[in-house]
């Protein structure tokens, strides 16, 4: 096991150097240097020493690749790639383009997007499975087929109308908690209004994935066993679809743990919660791709640990692969 | 006037057209054709079809531009035409000068007034504040008083005339199609709705503004129906950008094996890693400077929006084909496992007639089943991407470009609700439409789904 | 034998129907079972004899649905009890066990707790009382070391204890009825005799009432007291089991009986002209373990294998699954790398030739799935799939000759020309395999490699499908390579045969000599659990 995780990690690699690169070419190659200058000196007409002013300011002097003139190990350490990219590997983000400190903003701004990605998460999950089961315990009547029907209707329902219709009803026109804005004191007052509409966004996709999940397994032989038993409708459906059912639920799911703490741009954005989504949806705006390299950077290892857990969990869940 | 062919329009003609030959080529194929008729025996097969149909078409009529040719001015050279700046096109046409009725800025559907108050300067030349009359709405009425009798008669009006128009459409079909097998009438009664919706949208548009008008005073109806050539022509031609690219991969490095499945592998998780709507948002940000840096390439505006649609499908669609292609892996891993393969490889038939013959044509259920389920989640993103700042060009209509107009106005008193209502509308049928239909195709072309409906 | 004692349950006029189609499942099927005799229901797939016991017992899949009959157990007609009642019966008076037992236990549940399920459904047993009586058990339905396997997963046990894991779950609470659905199908030879023989154990010392439901006629011979032969739908003859194989009445009946090996008549074999020599053949896949994954070690899956076939005769490859017969015949395709060792058709070494090298081999060497729905292209019309050898290996033909060629293979297979433009999907297995013997003689082959050609057919559609390749090697003079794990088909075949275990040959001679005096203790385990009808 020891093994298969470190081998894992070995793999991780390659993959980390290829976004590194990927993001490298789009940022500085398609885009260049002196191109990121007229931008953001943000004037029509740019003069020549006004960009090589900016590029010498940021850090924008030197070559792509390789630094010809520069002496030894210099030569690739001196370059733009080794100072915006190759240090990423580090964890060293190095500053925005407004001049902040990215460690410290990321390390600030992804608590308040877990405290809303995580509840989130949990609770939707249950509510997913608990709404699947029942629609499964009336598999094959009419009432089934409706909730189906509705659940493809919710799902054709946009993000943007979750929120906007959210915020409307419960905090303008009912007035429970407020429309947006978060702070440390009583934060579940500004917490509950996201969690709920994230959880009621995921309820069409999500319950009507693990339905199809559970009535997968209702249709297996060894369903048929157990009620040849003598076993209840309800204790099949709890006793021996449900713990099946579960490990491609949960195996399923343990992809986005990591990726939790970066949050949701569209929730954020919209409740005022200073986390890492709303961090990047302003970066975006800004056009500050000192920010947007680091947060793809982020994502990728948090999606990586990702692919890792879920292996992991995998053999785990599974007497199946855990006992081989 | 003068004909105007946008990149866009010329492709998605092409489109429409590869589809039609692609359908036309399988109808032989007893298989598909089985699965179809599961499709479309049902009713909701046959509704939802009409509908996306309908979008379809209305994003059709919708690429035919052209530019009016301006009445000539006094003075100028004899025989030179001059055309309008403006792009129209043959919906607009049709739609009846919807889109040039502008007032001043918001107002309510159905209003006689404006939404805001303005200055106005009464006969004895004082000033005062009062919500102006519009321009374009209720003008005929004598006295205020008589909108709502009125909007009823020019109701039923429309509707007579939409009832005519559906009854002579169906009866046409009915004609050649009443023996048919297919449940025809769902597909009829869906198509009358339809008709009779339009023809009295359009018919009343003259009079009032079904939907109101938005910040820039212009009919939110009108700009709801613009935005569908938009969603219609995202959905389609990512997917068909990315469609290739999955195929390419995913089929080779499932045959292959080896390296190049090494390859394959590589780059989708590599790909895959990277948070899907910051790739799209850099990528799409380093096209507008792009733009911005050579605005001499586009001539009119409309083109330089046309050229960002195209390069956020561009873009939509080279970031999105890793989960289809690690699926036709699987399937092409599958199908190299199965009898007639290995037969294949036993009669020494070659590589290329091997993938052509027997592998291509056992996956395209799974491509089948992708365009659909990408259509609608497309159509979705739209929104969100608009929102973010990075999809549409503001120019262009858009759902998300409406509702990234609107969010703000719904903390005003009253409430400014319909642009949102218009948007979320139109576009919550469109992908109810597809997904329900989505839902039909999985389970007639889904091997697994016939299996576990069969009794045992 | 004669049958005295009360029935302890009775089917009476059991019709089943589909609810879409309307189409008739069952119609009108009666049987009775008794204390300690075993009662068999035989047929074929599609016969209805698994639908009997699964409406009886009111398990039917949504899609079918009972429109007459009674089931009386006692005194109660279980059609017409609650749902809730019903349950009791189930597992406490009725119990089941199914065909392949993998599927049919839950995979993530220990087999302990599984068994425990149906006590604690039935019984106020608990705790170490419900602990000890699922050991006790365990041993009484012969698994070794019951105690450590309760708490094993049905994955850790092999196919055989599985199923004796299903019968001691099945017994759990003294049942008076047991139903048994094909129990053995799923499992190798030497395994099914020894859980057929528990199965006629308990039944004795228990005095359980048994219905066994199988399509397997030396299964019926060994096991069973009284046999029922569905056809259709319908129960068509029925009768004490000496008597019915003394004196089947029906012709179908006499067909099913027909199918069953004659260990008494063989082939002799005729060539002396080797047209394939393999030796010491080897096929290795690599093991990786470890943080770089380097090759540890090779799963030796043909372990150094030497065999010749003549011209025109037939060499049966003999073994379990698993033992490499397969990945043998694929190797001898060139479909797999051979780690050592030399094939030479006619004398040539093939083993390494390149894909084009290959080509006029490809003409010489055709080969026979064991899955006709699988190997078959589904989007290809039967010309098509016939025609896809000789247009790949160039055989020179016009599109007329080619057609007609296509037409007389088709006879040949004794099917019509009609057939041509079908699709794969609307033909039988039968239909299948014949089509796929007319692909592997379209190219005209002088080896034809049949792996497991008749197993996934019924026994009747078997029979004819191995008349079609005797008659064929009578008139081609095609060699063949017959993979089975069926020693009963092998003698009406084979010339010589080899058995095989654990990737090696451990066995191999003419075959009256294997069939008739085995020397390997393998071989001999093998044979003997061949089902077999003595002449009358």
């Amino acid at each position: 096991m020891l093994a298969y995780i470190i081998r894992r990690l070995f793999y991780a690699i390659p993959i980390l150097i290829g976004v590194n690169l990927l993001t490298f070419i789009l940022f500085f190659v398609v885009n260049s240097p002196d191109d990121m200058a007229v931008s953001q000196l943000g004037q029509k007409y740019v003069t020549p020493e006004a960009v090589e002013a900016w590029k010498r300011k940021n850090g924008y002097d030197v070559p792509l690749f390789f630094n010809a003139e520069a002496p030894g190990s210099e030569a690739l350490t001196e370059t733009i790639f080794f100072s915006k990219s190759v240090k990423l590997f580090a964890f060293d983000f190095g500053r925005s383009e407004s001049g902040r400190d990215i460690t410290t903003d990321v390390s600030t701004r992804m608590w308040p997007s877990l405290a809303v990605a995580l509840p989130t998460f949990v609770v939707g999950i249950w509510v997913n499975i608990c709404v699947a089961l029942m629609v499964v315990m009336f598999h094959a009547t009419r009432l089934d087929r409706w909730t189906v029907f509705v659940f493809v209707g919710l799902m054709s329902i946009s993000y943007l109308f979750y929120i906007i219709g959210g915020q409307y009803l419960v905090a303008k026109t009912w007035k429970l908690v407020p429309i947006s804005g978060f702070s440390e004191i009583e934060p579940w007052k500004f917490l509950l209004l996201p969690v709920l509409v994230g959880v009621i966004a995921g309820i069409g996709a999500g319950a009507r994935w693990y339905r199809t999940l559970f009535l997968e397994e209702a249709n297996q032989d060894y369903v048929r066993t157990a009620r040849a038993k003598g076993a209840s409708e309800i204790r099949i459906l709890f006793r021996h679809i449900l713990p099946n059912a579960l490990i491609p639920i949960l195996t399923g799911v343990v992809v986005v743990i990591p990726q939790l703490f970066m949050g949701g741009l569209l929730i954020e954005s919209f409740f005022g919660i200073p986390g890492l989504g709303s961090y990047m949806l302003d970066a975006i705006n800004a056009q500050d791709f000192a920010i947007v390299r680091s947060m793809v950077f982020i994502g990728s290892i948090l999606y990586i640990i990702g692919l890792i857990l879920t292996d992991i969990s995998y053999t785990w869940a599974d007497p199946r692969l855990r006992l081989n | 006037m003068k004909p105007l062919l946008l990149w866009s329009d010329i492709l998605i003609y092409l489109l429409v057209f590869a589809l039609c030959a692609f359908f036309w080529r399988l109808r032989h194929d007893p298989q598909t054709r089985e699965h179809w008729r599961q499709v479309f025996g049902t009713r909701m097969g046959m509704v939802t079809i009409t509908v996306i149909l309908v979008y379809v078409g209305i994003a059709l009529l919708d690429s035919l531009h052209f530019r009016r040719a301006l009445e000539p001015v006094e003075g100028s050279p004899h025989g030179e035409v001059f055309y309008s700046n403006k792009v129209t096109s043959v919906l607009d046409v049709m739609l009846g000068g919807m889109g040039e009725r502008f007032e001043r800025t918001y107002s309510a559907p159905f209003a006689l007034n404006s939404f805001e108050k303005q200055d106005a300067k009464n006969e004895q030349g004082q000033t005062y504040r009062d919500f102006p009359l519009l321009e374009h709405a209720g003008r005929h009425l004598a006295q205020p008083e008589e909108r709502w009798s009125d909007v009823l008669d020019k109701s039923f009006q429309g509707l007579f005339w939409g009832l005519m128009l559906s009854a002579l459409l169906i009866g046409l079909q009915w004609i050649f199609l009443r023996r048919s097998s297919y449940p025809w009438g769902a597909s009829w009664a869906t198509q009358g709705i339809v008709i009779c919706l339009a023809v009295w949208l359009v018919s009343i548009s003259r009079y009032y503004h079904v939907l109101g008008t938005d910040l820039g005073g212009a009919d939110v109806a009108y700009q709801s129906i613009k935005g569908v050539r938009t969603g219609v022509l995202l959905g389609t031609l990512s997917t068909l950008i990315m469609l290739p690219i999955a195929i390419t991969l995913g089929v080779s490095a499932g045959y292959f094996k080896g390296w190049v499945d090494d390859a394959v592998q590589y780059l989708y998780t590599t790909l895959s890693s990277i948070p899907g709507i910051l790739l799209i948002a850099a990528s799409v940000l380093l096209f507008q400077v792009y733009i911005d840096l050579n605005p001499d390439s586009f001539s009119i505006g409309l083109e330089k929006a046309d050229a960002r649609f195209l390069a956020l499908c561009f873009i939509l669609g080279v970031t999105s084909w890793s989960s289809l292609c690690r699926l036709i892996r699987a399937e092409t891993l599958k199908i190299s496992q199965l009898g007639y393969v290995q037969a294949a490889h036993a009669f020494g038939v070659s590589h290329q007639r091997i993938l052509a013959r027997h592998i291509l044509p056992n996956v395209t259920h799974i491509i089948l089943i992708t365009f659909v389920l990408d259509f609608s989640a497309l159509v979705l993103a739209e929104a969100v991407l608009s929102y973010i700042g990075v999809g549409i060009d503001p120019s262009m209509a858009s759902w998300g470009n409406m509702i990234n107009g609107a969010r703000s106005e719904l903390s005003r008193e009253p409430v400014v609700w319909w642009t949102l209502t218009g948007a979320f509308f139109f576009m919550f049928v469109l992908v109810l439409a597809a997904n329900l239909f989505s839902d039909l195709v999985r389970d007639a072309f889904d091997p697994r789904s016939s299996t576990r409906r069969s009794p045992a | 034998m004669t049958t005295t004692s009360a029935p302890v349950m009775q089917v009476r006029d059991l019709r089943v129907e589909v609810i879409e189609s309307g189409d008739q499942i069952l119609k009108g099927v009666s049987l009775e079972l008794r204390a300690g005799e075993i009662f068999a229901l035989v047929g074929e797939s599609g016969s209805g004899k698994s639908v009997t016991s699964l409406a009886a017992m009111r398990l039917l899949p949504s899609a079918l649905r009972i429109t007459a009959g009674e089931v009386r157990v006692g005194d109660d007609d279980l059609f017409e009890l609650s749902e809730a009642d019903m349950q009791t019966v189930r597992g406490e008076r009725v119990a089941m066990i199914f065909q392949n037992a993998m599927s049919a236990l839950n995979p993530v549940q220990t087999v302990g707790d599984q068994v425990a399920e149906t006590l604690r459904l039935h019984t106020p047993l608990k705790g170490a009382a419900l602990r000890q009586r699922v050991v006790q058990l365990f041993a009484e339905v012969g698994i070794q070391d019951a105690a450590a396997r309760c708490a094993f997963y049905p994955h850790q046990l092999s196919g055989g204890q599985q199923q004796r894991v299903m019968i001691a779950m099945a017994l759990a609470c003294e049942p008076d009825i047991l139903i048994a659905d094909e129990p053995t199908t799923s499992l190798d030879v030497t395994i099914q005799a020894q859980v057929l023989a528990l199965i006629r154990g308990l039944t004795r010392s228990r005095q359980l009432a048994v219905l066994l439901i199988t399509h397997d006629m030396g299964v019926v011979r060994h096991t069973a007291d009284e046999v029922a032969v569905m056809y259709r739908g319908e129960i068509i003859e029925r009768a004490p089991v000496e008597e019915f194989f003394r004196n089947p009445q029906q012709a179908y009946s006499r067909r099913l009986i027909a199918a069953l090996p004659d260990l008494t008549h063989f082939h002799e074999s005729r060539s002396d002209q080797a047209l394939l020599q393999l030796d010491d053949v080897k096929v290795h896949f690599p093991i990786r373990k470890g943080v770089l994954q380097r090759v540890v070690d090779y799963t030796r899956a043909v372990d150094g294998v030497s065999l010749s076939i003549g011209r025109g005769e037939t060499y049966a490859l003999v073994g379990e699954s698993g033992s490499g017969k397969s990945t043998l015949g694929r190797a001898i395709l060139n479909l797999e790398p051979v780690a050592a060792g030399q094939i030479s058709f006619m004398g040539q070494p093939i083993q390494t030739l390149s894909r084009r090298a290959m080509l006029p081999y490809r003409k010489k060497i055709q080969v026979i799935f064991q899955n006709p729905y699988s190997s078959m292209n589904p989007r290809l019309t039967v010309a098509q799939v016939i025609s896809e050898g000789m247009d790949s290996l160039g055989m020179g033909l016009s599109t007329a000759q080619r057609d007609e060629r296509i037409a007389a293979l088709l006879r040949r297979v004794q099917l019509g020309d009609e057939f041509s433009a079908r699709f794969p999907h609307e033909l039988s297995g039968g239909q299948l395999q014949r089509i796929a013997i007319a692909r592997a003689l379209a190219v005209e082959p002088q080896l034809i490699i049949c792996d497991e050609p008749t197993s996934a057919l019924d026994v009747s559609i078997r029979a004819e499908v191995l008349d079609l390749l005797r008659e064929l090697q009578r008139e081609f003079g095609v060699s063949y390579l017959f993979i089975t794990h069926d020693l009963s088909i092998v003698p009406s075949l084979a010339h010589t045969v080899g058995v095989m275990q654990a990737g090696k040959l451990v066995e191999q001679g003419s075959a009256e000599k294997i069939l008739t005096r085995p020397q390997h203790p393998y071989t001999q385990a093998l044979l003997k659990s061949v089902p077999r009808v003595e002449s009358v």
